[in-house]
């Protein structure tokens, strides 16, 4: 047992925190949040450039080729910063690609993907807003070989400036699990429409319409009807990311929170000196304690390639629960500076609300957790 | 990052599963939980007698120096604890083994490392703590019970609460007052005394729920020899100091939560309401998938403190953290299951209680890791002032 990061890992946070300091002030952030597109163009690159958007992605594919664990350390330190944009998303679409992807496929988007010329969103969600296999409805009709596709996806990340999406469509009739298949979808395809949705963190998800959308056979991920297990593995994958998004986000918020009790006077003394502020603070460092080896043990089981499913689920439910209420104490323990937009503790606390549905909410996941530690 | 054991760890962890695994099946029909050992002489009989099938493996003096007879690594004395509190044991003295011994290691004379550590390795004698006072919680340090020296003893008088044990331990190690006149902190000594000593009263005080746990311990002129002393004369504050930054990695506490767990789903899985097992109900799902969650965050973080000790690297703030978060998951543990039981929740341990009475135990056995071994207020204190750095209360 050795719950240090390695050397490697050290050198891979220090970086990616050197980088976003300087390419990714708060000033962006709120400038992008405003921004029609929702992300830079030449931050894109330059993070193209870093290797970022090929760290998942084998070496023969123009890609880095990191484990996984190396990749969940790395997004630590992305969420602590805040980048927005749809990076996390593109990174966890990949895996579907260089998972289930033919050679042909893989040539074609990996590459590209690597060298940032493609952004690969995820259309799974409906308007029925439910997680599980009978909420996908979105029809993917037969023609010959190839198919057509009608219905409406939501909260869709960055669509609108995304050049392919991985569509969850149904195949055959009836609600299971079967029946299910994931596509890859030109974003410019006829009859496709897209149009972002105002949310709480201003992160561009979408609602995407399809109207009789043509999609070849070649198109297809993995087997005709058997695309539920696919996305399986991307919510999998996507729990563990996207929490070590918020885990840096909970960092963040608690480290801002604590310098500012220092520094902040009230009655002749920081307000760092009252017990009850100390116990707040105490609680929330220790959630950040507990959120921490309950994320590295996930990612490291995933790196090792160990069934990690449960402890996915775990992680994502506890982290959006710690997330929120850190952030909150967040806001609280600044007083009135802390309730302005120009401050950033609101920033994360916002984005906590953004995260948690992301990949499955926190009682989408209980159930999962249920079913794993094998109640009935 | 690796979580992984070493092979060699995977084989002694199945070795001590073992054994506990046998030691569970001669548990007392009285036993409840961790606090048994105390409340009748089943129970401390068990204690003792699982302690002595610890100690003739070797398994008390785990990690200790090897010139003290020490045996094994603390990653080992780790997996004895995981296994112990998996399957609910005693046998590990805390007073003995997890408080005096590595304080003796640590600040000991010479002469009290063999006399004493032989004896705490073989589970020949069992401690207690006089520290708590009437007066004297929170804020040990104005304590007021008197040790006067007098020639190489010291008489000692006055008045301890709280002393787990203290009516069935062999020996005791306590703090007192031995000069009145010096300054708070270097006026106090910390001395070691056997409980057969004249002029010791042992009065029980019922825990809430009725079980003998801790005791008031009276001392009136009980003549405590100096060569008991540990540490310097007049300095035991520094010697509670030592015995207080022995961090724990609680994984004890944290695999008792583990066993809860399981046995909980087990039981919903089995028994039914309204013609359904009660596992089909979102709302007990839903709550027991959080137990779950929360237990296996805590249990991560207790083996980062144990990995820290492994490496002899300090993790006094997330020893802290895991007591804190341990402790108060126990008392959600104890409330979320009284409550799955309905009317049942509040059955003790009988023929009419479901789940043998753990729940309505542990409903108020919480509270003994929440208040004892420093509340888990003053652990936040600790993590605020030590941990994050913010002023310390004057
Ligand atoms: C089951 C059990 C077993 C015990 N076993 C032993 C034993 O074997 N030997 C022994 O010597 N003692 C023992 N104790 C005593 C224990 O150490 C004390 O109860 C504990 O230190 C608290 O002291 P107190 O009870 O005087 O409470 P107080 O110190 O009076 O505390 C009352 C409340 O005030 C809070 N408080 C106090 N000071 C502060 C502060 N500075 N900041 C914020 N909050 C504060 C406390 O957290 C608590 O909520 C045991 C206690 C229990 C419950």
């Amino acid at each position: 047992m050795d719950l240090r990061f390695t050397e490697q890992q050290e050198i891979l946070k220090k970086s990616a925190r050197d980088f976003l300091t300087k390419e990714c002030p708060k000033a962006k952030v709120r400038e992008l949040e405003k921004d029609p597109k929702g992300y830079d163009p030449a931050l894109w690159q330059k993070m193209a450039e870093l290797g970022w958007l090929g760290f998942n992605i084998p070496e023969d594919y123009e890609g880095m080729g990191y484990s996984f664990e190396d990749l969940n350390m790395h997004i630590e330190e992305v969420g602590k910063n805040i980048l927005p944009g749809p990076y996390i998303s593109t990174v966890v679409n990949t895996f579907a690609i260089v998972a289930e992807g033919t050679e042909e496929q893989k040539k074609e988007f990996l590459p590209k993907i690597s060298n940032g010329q493609l952004i690969l969103t995820l259309a799974w969600l409906e308007e029925n807003g439910q997680f599980d296999a009978s909420g996908i409805t979105l029809k993917a009709a037969h023609k010959g070989n190839d198919f057509v596709l009608n219905g409406t996806k939501m909260f869709v990340d960055s669509a609108h400036v995304s050049n392919y999406m991985i569509v969850i469509a149904r195949t055959k009739d009836g609600a299971g699990e079967d029946g299910i298949t994931a596509f890859l979808v030109d974003s410019k395809s006829a009859g496709l429409k897209t149009e972002v949705i105002p949310t709480i963190a201003a992160d561009h998800l979408c609602e995407v319409v399809f109207k009789d959308v043509a999609v070849s056979a070649k198109n297809v991920l993995g087997k005709v009807d058997k695309g539920w297990a696919i996305l399986q593995m991307l919510v999998r994958k996507g729990s563990i990311l996207k929490s070590a998004e918020s885990l840096g986000g909970l960092q963040a918020v608690v480290d801002m929170t604590i310098a500012y009790s220092k520094e902040r006077v009230q009655y002749d003394r920081p307000i760092g000196a009252f017990q009850a502020l100390q116990h707040k603070m105490s609680d929330m460092w220790i959630s950040m304690g507990t959120s921490k080896y309950l994320l590295y043990e996930a990612a490291w089981m995933e790196s090792e390639g160990m069934p990690s499913a449960k402890e996915a689920s775990m992680t994502k439910a506890y982290i959006n629960e710690a997330y929120k209420l850190v952030s909150a104490l967040g806001v609280k323990l600044h007083g009135g500076i802390g309730t302005s937009s120009d401050h950033d503790v609101p920033l994360y606390y916002r984005r906590a609300k953004a995260a948690d549905t992301v990949y499955g909410s926190t009682d989408f996941h209980r159930e999962m957790v249920a079913q794993q530690i094998g109640l009935k | 990052m690796d979580f992984r054991l070493t092979d060699e760890q995977v084989a002694r962890r199945k070795e001590i599963y073992k054994v506990c695994e046998e030691l569970d099946k001669k548990k007392p029909k009285s036993w409840l939980g961790f606090e048994s050992p105390f409340d009748n002489e089943e129970g401390w009989a068990f204690h003792r007698y699982c302690a002595k099938e610890f100690a003739k493996r070797g398994w008390l003096a785990l990690s200790w120096p090897k010139e003290y007879g020490g045996t094994g690594t603390m990653m080992d004395k780790v997996l004895l604890a995981e296994a112990r509190g998996y399957y609910d044991l005693p046998g590990s003295d805390i007073f003995g083994i997890s408080m005096l011994a590595p304080t003796l290691i640590a600040a000991g004379s010479e002469e009290l490392k063999k006399e004493f550590l032989p004896k705490i390795a073989n589970a020949e004698i069992m401690f207690c703590e006089l520290w708590s006072e009437p007066n004297a919680g929170s804020d040990l340090a104005a304590l007021t019970a008197s040790a006067i020296k007098k020639g190489d003893e010291f008489i000692v008088n006055g008045q301890k609460t709280w002393n787990t044990g203290a009516h069935y331990a062999d020996w005791a190690f306590g703090v007192y007052k031995s000069d009145p006149n010096a300054k708070k902190h270097h006026n106090l000594t910390f001395i070691l005394c056997d409980m057969k000593s004249k002029g010791i009263t042992v009065k029980g005080i019922p825990y809430m729920n009725g079980a003998h746990v801790y005791n008031e311990v009276y001392l009136d002129d009980v003549h405590m020899p100096a060569k008991y002393v540990v540490g310097q004369e007049n300095e035991g504050w520094a010697v509670v100091n030592v015995l207080a930054g022995f961090e724990r990695s609680n994984i004890d506490m944290v695999m008792g939560l583990v066993r809860g767990v399981e046995d909980l789903v087990k039981f919903c899985n089995e028994n039914k309401r309204d013609g359904k097992p009660l596992a089909h109900d979102p709302m007990i799902r839903n709550k027991i998938a959080d137990l779950a969650a929360s237990v296996e965050a805590v249990r991560t973080l207790a083996y980062r403190v144990a990995d820290q000790q492994n490496r002899n690297e300090m993790g006094l703030m997330d020893a802290a953290a895991v007591k804190i978060f341990a402790s108060e998951l126990l008392e959600k543990f104890g409330q979320i299951s009284t409550d799955i039981l309905g009317p049942y929740g509040q059955v003790k341990q009988s023929k009419f209680a479901k789940l043998n009475g753990t729940a309505e135990y542990n409903y108020q056995a919480c509270f003994v890791p929440i208040v004892s071994m420093g509340t888990n207020e003053i652990q936040r204190n600790i993590i605020a002032w030590y941990g994050l750095g913010l002023p310390r209360m004057k």
